[in-house]
């Protein structure tokens, strides 16, 4: 039996994806179990999938605590090191990442492999929806499932151009993914820190919810405190009437940006 | 027969879709949203020929699936936690006038939003039929069988087929579909008993009111042969039965002992069944699916053939104990020689259950079986 565990935020895909891979691998023959762990998880919060796949129908009913394989779909995520908690020795850790695997910071008796699919996402899909390219350099890494049947899956979950807009990113993140090395990065998951638990609320930084941050351009604002208004998470206070953000409290939502009436807050992609 | 990699929820849509349904009934509560959401999506594509009632709420949703049994449609209802809670005076209605609903209950536990068995366990004296099932193919199964059951003439009583919530709702893994024309042959359509339709409403015939209680517990009773037939059947012709419908037993051969488990809970026990086995240890695994009516012939079977029984229960009647301890203790109280009978909480919202968790219960009952001294006091774990 091969066990994965995915980690993503709410709307990247993980969920689809832990699906797309069931529905490949049952193709191919085999049984697969695709777990969801649903709380009460949202947009861009951080959420865990797990799927198991099999020659034999799978039983076992509880949650997998030391996967074989570890997939990371977020690229901020991918920095915390407790993403390869419970990782099995000798197993693979997948990151979406935009530096070849001997640059990740992560280190263990594990591979690692890497593919920036947030820029494949980009340049595809036009947003950073990143599981199908991940399921891309899954494929190609682990040879667990072939091509074919994920391009079958996605395309039958999204008829029409969304579908192959997906095939797309899958195929190029197939492509450009960096094969595994061994993780000699310096930092060790801590058990202490669960991977799927990253902060929630206004007592932790929600930093790292964010693919874009807001960033004001103090000359242009004319101080309406619409931004002020409506920020769902009161991370922008008045300095002067003119808007302070605050980062740790963003999430990165672009509502700001949105109702800005003037355009002087601009939407900056995260550096990783 | 066509294989597809569905959630439970879906499972349980795609039962009642083969079942030609022809009402069906609910309001959304998680985690049962999504059923409504495949029923509704079958209906939107032509899929499914089925009038589909927005309710307010589930006390409503279970009077109106009375009514339109009770007028001929075939019907199906959904629910978990609070809202199987909040329908639980007319469920005594839909039992007594003998009408054939079939209800899915996503099992939510009443302290929260993760899943236990204390939702439909609740309505132990509601008169209906409970179904436990452990995976996404026994939920297509049991409900088609469960129609067979509840339409039978011998029986004329609503089943709940229950499953865990999120374990089961939300995850997905293969099911064997099979072809409508296979399930058309199983399942005849539904008459109801008296018609109230105009065409054949007889207004000379006595009116279907209310059983007496003596009378309706023994129709329940009596189910368990019906259960056992309409199992078999559905074995004949699909190559899946569950045991003998009530009960299965997983490699009980030689077992000194055994552990009892209902849901997905029976499912994990499985694999610590065959690490244990796999040890040369003598146990196996007693899955309870039918809690009600409950199966006492069976256990007195299995409780003269081992030492030992562990029950383990993702429930507890508050001041009183676990359900499945309490009716196994009750059912083995007439042998002779009467095996131990040890009980074990686990599972309780949502609380994860893992294999290593079944094979220490496991152990323990082991070690009552060989006779060595254990706590008698029921074990949370």
């Amino acid at each position: 039996m091969i066990e994965i565990r995915f980690h993503g935020r709410g709307g990247q895909g993980a969920v689809t994806a832990s699906r797309l891979i069931a529905e490949a691998v049952a193709k191919e023959g085999k049984y697969a179990q695709a777990i969801p762990m649903y709380g009460t998880e949202r947009r861009g919060a951080p959420v865990t999938a797990y799927v198991r796949i099999d020659y034999r129908p799978i039983r076992r009913r509880d949650l997998v605590h030391e996967p074989d394989i570890v997939i990371v779909i977020d690229p901020i995520l991918s920095r915390k090191p407790s993403v390869a908690a419970g990782l099995k020795s000798g197993g693979l850790l997948l990151l979406n990442y935009p530096t070849p695997p001997e640059e990740v910071e992560i280190g263990g008796d594990f591979m690692v492999s890497t593919v920036d699919a947030t820029t494949i996402a980009l340049e595809t899909l036009g947003r950073p929806i990143t599981n199908t390219a991940v399921l891309g350099a899954f494929s190609r890494v682990t040879g667990i499932t072939k091509l074919k049947s994920l391009e079958e899956a996605i395309l039958k979950r999204f008829p029409g151009e969304i579908g192959k807009r997906n095939v797309e990113a899958l195929r190029r993140a197939y492509e450009e993914v960096h094969l595994p090395k061994p993780a000699k990065g310096p930092l060790r998951p801590r058990e202490e820190e669960p991977p799927h638990v990253t902060g929630y609320g206004v007592l932790k930084s929600v930093a790292d919810w964010r693919v874009f941050r807001p960033v004001v351009d103090l000359e242009k604002c004319v101080g309406c405190r619409l931004c002020w208004i409506y920020c769902p998470e009161t991370a922008i206070s008045l300095v002067d009437e003119k808007p302070i953000i605050d980062y740790d409290k963003c999430k990165g939502c672009g509502i700001c940006v949105h109702e800005c009436p003037v355009k002087a807050i601009e939407f900056v992609r995260e550096s990783v | 027969m066509t294989v597809e990699v569905m959630v439970g929820n879906k499972a349980a849509a795609t039962g009642a879709k083969l079942s030609r349904v022809q009402v069906a009934v609910a309001f959304p509560v998680t985690p049962q949203t999504t059923i409504v959401e495949y029923l509704n999506e079958f209906i939107t594509k032509g899929e499914m020929d089925c009038e589909f009632i927005n309710v307010e709420g589930e006390l409503s949703a279970q009077v109106v699936v009375q009514a339109a049994s009770r007028i001929g449609a075939r019907t199906f209802c959904c629910t978990s936690g609070p809202g199987c809670l909040y329908m639980h005076h007319p469920m005594h209605d839909t039992s007594s006038l003998r009408l054939p609903v079939v209800m899915a209950v996503v099992h939510r536990g009443n302290k929260g939003m993760q899943p236990d068995h204390t939702d439909l366990m609740s309505h132990i004296m509601t008169g209906w039929i409970q179904w436990y099932v452990e995976n996404n193919q026994e939920v297509l199964d049991s409900i088609i069988m469960a129609y067979r059951v509840a339409e039978d003439m011998r029986v004329r009583i609503p089943i709940a087929v229950g499953y865990d919530g999120y374990i089961l709702s939300y995850t997905a893994e293969p099911v064997d579909v099979p072809e409508q024309e296979e399930v058309d042959d199983f399942l005849p359509p539904y008459k109801p008993t008296p018609s109230l339709m105009p065409e054949d409403f007889d207004p000379k015939a006595p009116l279907w009111w209310r059983v007496p209680w003596e009378e309706h517990h023994k129709v329940i009773v009596d189910a368990k042969e019906v259960i056992k037939e309409v199992n078999e059947e559905f074995g004949k012709r699909f190559g899946r039965s569950y045991g003998n419908g009530l009960v299965e037993e997983y490699r009980c051969e030689d077992a000194e002992a055994v552990i009892v488990a209902m849901g997905t809970i029976a499912s994990t026990a499985r694999d610590a069944i065959d690490n244990l086995k796999a040890e040369g240890k003598p146990i196996g695994l007693v899955k309870l699916k039918c809690l009600v009516p409950f199966p006492y012939e069976d256990f007195q079977r299995i409780g003269s053939e081992v030492r030992a029984i562990g029950m383990i229960d993702r429930n507890v009647c508050l001041g009183v104990g676990g359900v499945g301890h309490t009716f196994i203790r009750n059912a083995i109280y007439d042998l002779e020689e009467r095996p131990k009978v040890l009980g074990f909480h686990a599972g309780l919202a949502g609380k994860e259950v893992k294999v290593s968790d079944i094979e220490r219960m496991a152990e323990k009952v082991l070690k009552a079986a060989r006779g060595e001294s254990v706590s008698p006091l029921v074990e949370w774990v």
